[in-house]
């Protein structure tokens, strides 16, 4: 009961505790794990700059993810088609240019936006590192997320699609995707 | 003093007045010009169009006009020759008189919306230039929808007759012809590729009997491949034979890349797509900005340049037109525009100079729909190759360049055509919902022989045939009419 109670406690402050930090919903993911917001760490490319979190705690603790808006680049009536398409657009690539599909990916939706996610091995630093790339698609505009990190590739991806329904993501997804 | 308040209060009222005007089209009102001359207009049905490819046909001269798909409001238009609604396809019209062009045909293309549908692309080659054809057919080369590539003979225009399909691709597109050979680099999605669109390589000398000669794309984008995927193909233009260089255009609005091959090793080197013979016959690749793409490459060699007369060496530069295509509305986007590029030294391309329209010029970002460039003429006939470039600006009509120093390339008209009833609104999203607006959308240029230069709208207002008028007209070498 005391544990519950701090449990309770411990939700309340993180929900409580600005921008940038966000609890994420029940499952094998610890309810200890939330989002912290870093600098945007790429260079300037083709598409405006998105937001990145590092995850602090839970399964996810010290992945990184990486989410933006690009808008007209996606099939107005398809959507995200297919995992080439998520090996080409999911910014997998601005983590490193060298990465290789585990498997073939898998339907996911966030909000009212539907499309793919993908898991993939980084050669990076010399490292082993997992990453899973996601885009989802909202008529002719992607939004896509990166996430990376040394845990396990599942867990990643399941914080980053806990975290990316918050109301406070999708209020940010949605003004993205309308170019504000 | 109080009338001098007075006046200056109307003045800025005045002005004010115009420049709203100015941003906004109106039904009724007249085309904006500038040494270019409406001569006739086409409704094409109230199609959104992509590619018109003019062909002299025996004693007439026929535009085929490629669509895309319908719109949510409008799938599938009302064809008044069939009283049938049909899926956007191709429109085939007589254009010998260009002041009353004469709808022939249309040939439905696939079901679909916008880029989902339609058959945007068209080439056309006479059998008699064809080294293996029909000498008495004459061969359109279309795009179907995003699934295939077909081959129709239109030596009756009226009665176009299939001849070859080529299927079971996505995203097939900008496709390059070569009629003295036919050899054809058909753009297209192989299924196991990486990229959702590259080049399939095909010998169409026999339009009924299609030969494939090999894939090609950029290494990264071959199948089974891991890593970054390179930008996706966009379309080629090929010297043939004597030039011996394909010029790639990578990207349409991101990331473009130019990229020169060798015809020769494409066509008889190493045919598997491994990464080594992907490379292989490529000779050079000029990278663009990340905010821009490359629509259209556009080969210009051995161009005199006037000011280099005097000059030892270099007198003439080969040069490649490069044009972006903007995406999305009311400037959501960087600037998409024209770039030249000098590839004298073919493995050391160099971009030196660009042009776009001044978007104060005419407010094009308030006025509703995209604004940027999206594509060029690409016809090599005399008339005006080496001299002038026409550029489908979206918004801003077409432009009429000169390029005779592509060094220093100079806007010598433009022609904004009236929007119509037929005008369809462009929408961005805004909070809660989206606002609409409607401008014409120049989406694609071609020119004939004679020198009529034919433009065709994205947003459904059809077809304008122009002429250039005053100084325009002197740059090009032309009579005055």
């Amino acid at each position: 009961m005391r544990r519950a109670a701090t449990l309770v406690v411990a939700v309340i402050a993180l929900g409580a505790s600005g921008v940038g930090a966000y609890q994420l919903a029940p499952s094998s993911v610890p309810l200890s794990a939330h989002w912290r917001e870093t600098a945007w760490p790429f260079p300037r490319d083709g598409w405006p700059a998105g937001r990145a979190f590092r995850c602090e705690g839970g399964g996810c603790d010290g992945a990184e993810l990486y989410v933006r808006a690009k808008r007209g680049f996606c099939n107005c009536e398809r959507g995200v088609a297919d995992d080439d398409e998520v090996d080409r657009v999911a910014d997998i690539d601005l983590i490193t240019p060298r990465f290789s599909a585990t498997a073939p990916g898998e339907v996911v939706r966030v909000g009212e936006m539907h499309g793919r996610a993908r898991r993939y091995d980084l050669a990076h630093d010399g490292a082993s590192r997992a990453a899973v790339g996601v885009a989802l698609s909202r008529r002719c505009d992607l939004f896509v997320a990166a996430v990376q990190g040394r845990g396990d590739a599942g867990a990643m991806q399941h914080a980053a699609l806990v975290f990316l329904e918050t109301r406070e993501m999708k209020t940010w997804v949605t003004a993205a995707l309308d170019g504000n | 003093m109080f009338r001098c308040v007075l006046t200056a209060a109307a003045f800025v009222l005045f002005a004010g007045g115009t420049s709203v005007h100015a941003q906004k089209q109106t039904i009724g009102a007249p085309p904006e010009a500038s040494n270019m001359k409406l001569v006739g207009t086409n409704d094409l049905q109230g199609r959104s169009a992509y590619q018109p490819t003019i062909h002299h046909q025996g004693d007439r001269w026929i535009a085929y006009i490629g669509h895309h798909g319908g719109t949510d409001d409008v799938p599938d238009p009302v064809n008044p020759m069939t009283g049938k609604a049909e899926p956007n396809g191709t429109s085939i019209i007589d254009v010998t008189d260009p002041a009353h062009p004469k709808y022939l045909r249309h040939l439905p293309g696939q079901e679909g919306k916008y880029e989902s549908g339609g058959a945007q692309m068209v080439r056309v080659c006479d059998g008699k230039t064809l080294p293996k054809a029909d000498p008495n057919a004459v061969y359109m080369l279309r795009t179907f929808g995003s699934e295939a590539h077909e081959i129709w003979n239109v030596a009756d225009p009226v009665n176009p007759v299939l001849i070859t399909r080529l299927g079971g691709l996505k995203d097939t597109h900008k496709s390059w012809w070569e009629c003295d050979t036919g050899i054809a680099y058909l753009v297209s999605g192989a299924p196991d590729w990486r990229t959702r669109r590259m080049t399939q390589i095909y010998d169409l000398s026999d339009p009924a009997h299609p030969q494939k000669i090999r894939d090609f794309g950029l290494p990264g984008q071959e199948p089974g491949s891991t890593g970054a995927v390179p930008t996706e193909l966009h379309g080629p233009i090929s010297t043939g034979p004597n030039g011996n260089r394909v010029y790639f255009g990578y990207g349409t609005n991101k990331g473009g890349i130019l990229q020169i091959v060798d015809r020769e090793k494409l066509l008889t080197g190493p045919k598997e797509p491994t990464a080594d013979n992907l490379r292989f016959p490529e000779i050079s690749r000029l990278p663009m900005s990340a905010f821009n793409g490359a629509h259209t490459t556009f080969p210009m060699l051995d161009m005199p340049v006037a000011e280099f007369a005097e000059d030892k060496d270099g007198k003439t530069r080969d040069i490649v037109m490069i044009v972006d295509e903007a995406i999305l509305n009311e400037c959501g986007e960087a600037r998409q525009m024209v770039w030249f590029a000098d590839v004298t030294t073919e493995t050391r391309p160099m971009m030196i100079s660009s042009y776009t329209v001044p978007e104060a010029s005419g407010h094009f970002c308030q006025r509703g729909g995209r604004f940027g460039s999206h594509s060029s003429n690409e016809s090599m006939a005399p008339v005006y190759y080496k001299k002038m470039a026409f550029i489908a600006f979206f918004n801003a009509g077409v432009r009429a360049l000169d390029i005779r120093d592509p060094y220093h390339p100079k806007e010598v008209g433009y022609f904004i055509p009236a929007i119509t009833q037929a005008t369809d609104k462009r929408c961005i999203p805004v909070e809660g919902g989206e606002r609409c607006k409607v401008a014409i959308q120049t989406n694609n240029v071609e020119t004939d022989d004679r020198g009529y230069i034919y433009i065709v709208d994205r947003a459904n207002t059809g077809l304008h045939i122009l002429e250039l008028t005053g100084a325009a007209r002197a740059v090009a070498g032309l009579p005055k009419p």
